[in-house]
Order: C-alpha cells, then structure tokens, then sequence
C-alpha cells in the first residue's frame, strides 16, 4: 500500500505522488508464508471439492462430513480467505484508480473475505460437527 | 508550468503495460494467469460456501443451491475451481522458486512457466479420473 503526500510530481501532478509506508516486503512475505500452508492444503481440498460434483445430498454430507475432510476444508476455507482478502487488495490497488472508490473496495474486501470465511466455517461445521 | 498543463500531459501519456503493443509471452501470460485464477477462486470459494449452506441447512436451502456443483454447469464450475487451485498452486511453487534465486535463466524460467500451464491441467485430469474410478 502507499501514501498520499503533498509531494509534487511530474507524472501525476500536485498531491498525487506516492511513497512507500514500506509494507510491501511484509506483504508478499504473508502471501508466501501462507502459500506454504495452503498448497498441501489446497492439493487435497481439491479430491474433497471434486467430490462434492453431481452428489445428491446425502451424498455431499457424506463426503464432507468426516472428520479428516471437515477439518482440511476448514483450514483450507480460513487460511485461503485471509490470504486472498490481501491478495485482492494488491488487485485493487491496482486497478482502482478513483481513491473513494479504491477506500469503499478495501472495505468491501474486507468484510467479504471475513463473510465467506465466517459462512465456510459454520457450514462445515453444521454438516460435521458430531451431534 | 501550470498545474492544469502538467495534468493534462500527465493524462495524455501512455500507462504500460501496453496490452496491444507488447509480444505476449509464455512467462507473462502465466503471471496474468496466476492473478485470474487468485480473483477466480474468490468467486469460487464464495460459490462454495453457498453451497456449502445448502448441504449443511437441507431442504429448499439445498435444492435452491445444488445447481453450483451438479449438472452440465455444476461439473463445469467445481472442474473450474479445482484447474484454478492447481494452476495458482504451482504459479505459487513457481514463484517460491524464482524467491531463491533458482531458475530465473531463460530455459529455466520458460519451464517452470510450462511446468505451471500444462501442471494444472495434467494434476486436474489425474483428479478427475482417480475420482470418477474411486467412486
Ligand atoms: C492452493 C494454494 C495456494 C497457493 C500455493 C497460493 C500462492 C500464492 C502466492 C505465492 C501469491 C503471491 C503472488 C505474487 O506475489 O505475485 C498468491 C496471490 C494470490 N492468491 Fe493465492 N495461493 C493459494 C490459494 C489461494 C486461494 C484459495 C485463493 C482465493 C480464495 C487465492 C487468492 C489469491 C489472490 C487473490 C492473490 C493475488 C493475486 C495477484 O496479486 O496477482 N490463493 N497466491
Ligand atoms: C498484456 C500486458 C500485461 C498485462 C495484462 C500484465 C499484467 C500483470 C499482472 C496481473 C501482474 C501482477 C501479477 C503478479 O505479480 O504475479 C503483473 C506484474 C508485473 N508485470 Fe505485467 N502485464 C503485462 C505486461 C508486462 C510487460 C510487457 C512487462 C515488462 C516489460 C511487465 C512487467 C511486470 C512487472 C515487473 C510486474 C511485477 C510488479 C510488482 O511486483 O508489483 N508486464 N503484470
């Protein structure tokens, strides 16, 4: 992420510079110290995923519903989201030009990747959790 | 010069990159392929968790939601997300070598960029035909 400063430059006029509040490095660090937990993570999410297609409903619950599958998928659900809620930050910054726009898809972003985890969680957890 | 100046001209320069200028090559294109299938697997985990809901509520939650994973668009979309977790695995396992320095030259680069394109298919097909002989 950067900053906006008073800063006056050539490309971009007055007040549109940028300088770096140096979270850069701890960014792409995150993305990769995630990336390591999601990779094994995600390799077998996807025989789980791949389960769930063309199944009735007692068959997706049984494919889901045990334990080792439940808690993978779970993980796999909330470590994914927090790295793709930054990831998507950095295709924001990127793309969003307008900055009241770029602030409203930061937030959006935010509470998004929180819902979809949130929701992941809890339905995996109605389908496995033991009664 | 006139702030009014500097911003038209500012306006009028050209932002790279050039999308119809520059020659699209393998390394490029899987570099814009990782960031697609990241943005592409938002949407599908977001699909899957309506999903998901459906099968943990039942009844008409379900029925109302069973069309993201089966049927001809089902089997399309859970096809989708599983090529996109490999390809955007391996852009991962390619990018952690690339952050050690390892096969930045020309050849090695051009592999590992082929090693993530036909990668993510091949792992995708090896799924897909262990799972429909497994069940
Ligand atoms: C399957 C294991 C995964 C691995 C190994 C992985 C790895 C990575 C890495 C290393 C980056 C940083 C790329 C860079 O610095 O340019 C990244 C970016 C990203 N990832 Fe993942 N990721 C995985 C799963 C996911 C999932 C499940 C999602 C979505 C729910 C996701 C969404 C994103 C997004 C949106 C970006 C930003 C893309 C960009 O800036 O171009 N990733 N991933
Ligand atoms: C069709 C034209 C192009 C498109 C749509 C495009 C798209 C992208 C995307 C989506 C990313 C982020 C993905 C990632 O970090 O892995 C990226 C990063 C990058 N691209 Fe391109 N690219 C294009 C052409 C080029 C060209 C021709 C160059 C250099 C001559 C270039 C240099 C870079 C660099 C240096 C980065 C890394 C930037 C950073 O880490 O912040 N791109 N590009």
């Amino acid at each position: 992420m950067t900053v906006a400063t008073r800063f006056k430059s050539g490309r971009t006029g007055t007040g549109d510079a940028y300088v770096s509040d140096h979270s850069g490095s701890p960014h792409a660090r995150f993305m990769r110290l995630t990336s390591y937990a999601l990779a094994p993570l995600g390799a077998l999410s996807a025989w789980w995923i791949l389960g769930l297609a063309g199944k009735s409903f007692d068959g997706v619950r049984a494919e889901i519903g045990r334990p080792i599958p439940a808690l993978v998928l779970l993980a796999f659900g909330v470590v994914g989201m927090i790295h793709a809620r930054k990831g998507m930050d950095d295709i924001i910054e990127d793309y969003v030009q307008d900055q009241t726009l770029k602030a409203w898809a930061f937030l959006a972003n935010l509470w998004a990747s929180r819902a979809i985890a949130a929701l992941w969680t809890f339905a995996i957890l109605l389908i496995a959790a033991p009664k | 010069m006139a702030d009014a100046d500097t911003d038209r001209l500012a306006a009028r320069r050209p932002l790279s990159p050039h999308l119809t200028i520059f020659k699209p090559i393998l390394t490029m294109m899987m570099s814009i392929a990782h960031r697609i299938t990241g943005a592409g697997l938002y949407v599908g985990m977001a699909l899957l968790t309506l999903f998901l809901l459906g099968a943990a509520i039942g009844g008409g939650a379900f029925s109302a939601v069973s069309w993201i994973a089966s049927g001809f668009i089902g089997n399309l979309i859970v096809l989708m997300i599983v090529w996109a977790i490999f390809h955007h695995l391996l852009g991962g396992v390619r990018h952690a070598f690339w952050d050690r320095g390892l096969y930045m030259d020309p050849q090695g680069r051009e592999l590992l960029a082929q090693g993530t394109l036909v990668g993510g298919i091949l792992l995708t097909l090896l799924f897909y035909i262990c799972k429909t002989l497994a069940s």
